[in-house]
């Protein structure tokens, strides 16, 4: 790290998200432009010197005859990235200071589920990549629900959701990811946290038809857990949040077919629990 | 030349976070980085391997406090199933002669499936286990992160706009 820190830094940022105060600095100032756009969501300026983690871009010159120079990004002392492609240092920085702050969150549990509210209460998707929770986020925000996020269920000490309302990532039919903000689909973002009414463990398999079951809340804990960004990290934190979730959720587990159809029903059922 | 007696079953204590539920107990396995639901049964027999109770008196408290038909199989069976998941210190040898029953047995002998032990285990996931896994390898082909070799120390991950396949520092 003293070898790095020897390194000439023409500019650099601390900001603090959830908690955790993360440092960039880089060798040339301008490729720190427009970074801000791709910090995670909730985060604010730190005037602190000192930060828990560090990156440290050293940005290539121009290429001269023979020569050709690459993007180094370290995380800490350790090197993370090396390529030609500015864009991809900033794409691996976003996705890595995402991953980075869901685990290391202070006082909030970030689970990879989406979450909509309805009726004052929070529903909680949590799944896998390409489970369907953003299709499923989707039709329960046409059908009426609050987006929350169809990434991370952000879950405090009490069992309440937070909002995390980044775009949602539609797949198109290529396989592409489009982002597309909540209002585009008629809905709008929820502000306040919730308490949570339901957990559903689904995911898409053509042609099935939505008969869920219940889940015990041991079952439903450990499946949760399988999801939780920090369940290596502060398993006993993240345990005291996600029994304080199933103390007062429904727990529901099956396989669904059209989503639509399962934002009603899941709607309808959250609606009439007291 | 006498024989050793058998060793009586006795849970782990250390490194676990123990979180007791109203019909469940989860355990997490700090240094196994594992997590496991017992279910009553199971929990019943875990909270009794104190290095002092043998299999004959666990059945019999199973008896008394699960009101359920145990026999000493019930606990052979609960025993099995918390070795596997490294929640006692140490192996308890399943009598040679005696008859092991199968799960269908003891379903039969309990008159319910629910009242057979359980333990669920999963592995508790790194971060980086629960972002997204597809990218484009060298080929052009997507596929998930876990096809694409790379070196000891390193692991894969979609890098870039175009998803490709890269490998970063664990």
């Amino acid at each position: 790290m003293e070898e790095l820190d020897r390194l000439g830094w023409a500019a650099g940022l601390a900001f603090v998200a959830h908690g955790v105060r993360v440092g960039i600095r880089a060798n040339r100032a301008e490729v720190l432009d427009g970074l801000e756009k791709r910090l995670p969501l909730g985060w604010r300026p730190c005037a602190h010197q000192r930060v828990r983690h560090l990156y440290s871009l050293v940005a290539a010159g121009e290429d001269r005859a023979n020569v050709r120079h690459f993007h180094v990004l370290y995380a800490d002392a350790v090197r993370v990235l090396r390529t030609r492609d500015l864009q991809s240092v900033f794409s691996f920085l976003e996705y890595d200071l995402e991953v980075y702050v869901a685990e290391q969150a202070r006082r909030r549990v970030f689970l990879h589920a989406g979450a909509v509210g309805w009726n004052g209460r929070a529903v909680i998707l949590p799944g896998r990549t390409r489970s369907g929770k953003t299709t499923l986020v989707a039709a329960l925000v046409r059908a009426g629900a609050t987006y929350y996020s169809d990434e991370y269920a952000v879950i405090d000490d009490k069992g309440r959701v937070h909002p995390y309302p980044t775009p949602l990532a539609v797949r198109t039919g290529t396989g592409d990811v489009e982002k597309v903000p909540v209002e585009a689909l008629g809905g709008r973002a929820g502000r306040e946290p919730l308490p949570v009414g339901a957990v559903v463990m689904t995911r898409y398999q053509p042609g099935s038809v939505w008969r869920p079951r219940g889940l015990s809340s041991g079952r439903a804990v450990l499946q949760m857990l399988d999801h939780a960004y920090a369940a290596r990290y502060a398993p006993e934190r993240t345990l005291a949040a996600l029994l304080q979730v199933a103390a007062r959720a429904q727990m529901l587990t099956g396989v669904r077919g059209d989503a639509a159809e399962v934002a009603r029903s899941l709607l309808d059922r959250v609606g009439r629990t007291p | 030349m006498k024989t050793e007696p058998p060793a009586l079953p006795l849970r782990r204590e250390t490194d676990l976070i123990v979180r007791p539920l109203s019909d469940e107990t989860l355990v997490y396995d700090l240094a196994r980085d594992t997590a496991h639901c017992l279910n009553a049964t199971a929990a019943a027999v875990w909270c009794r391997c104190d290095g002092r109770t043998g299999v004959s008196e666990l059945a019999a408290a199973l008896r008394l406090e699960c009101r359920i038909t145990a026999d000493e199989d019930v606990v052979w069976l609960a025993l099995r199933q918390l070795q596997k998941a490294r929640l006692l210190q140490a192996r308890v040898p399943h009598p040679a002669v005696a008859h092991r029953s199968s799960r269908r047995d003891l379903i039969r002998k309990l008159g319910t499936a629910a009242a057979l032990p359980i333990v669920m285990t999963i592995l508790a996931p790194t971060a980086r286990a629960q972002a997204s896994d597809q990218c484009t390898g060298m080929d052009g082909v997507q596929r998930p992160c876990s096809e694409n070799p790379c070196p000891a120390g390193f692991m894969c991950m979609q890098v870039g706009p175009d998803m490709a396949c890269g490998c970063v520092a664990n």
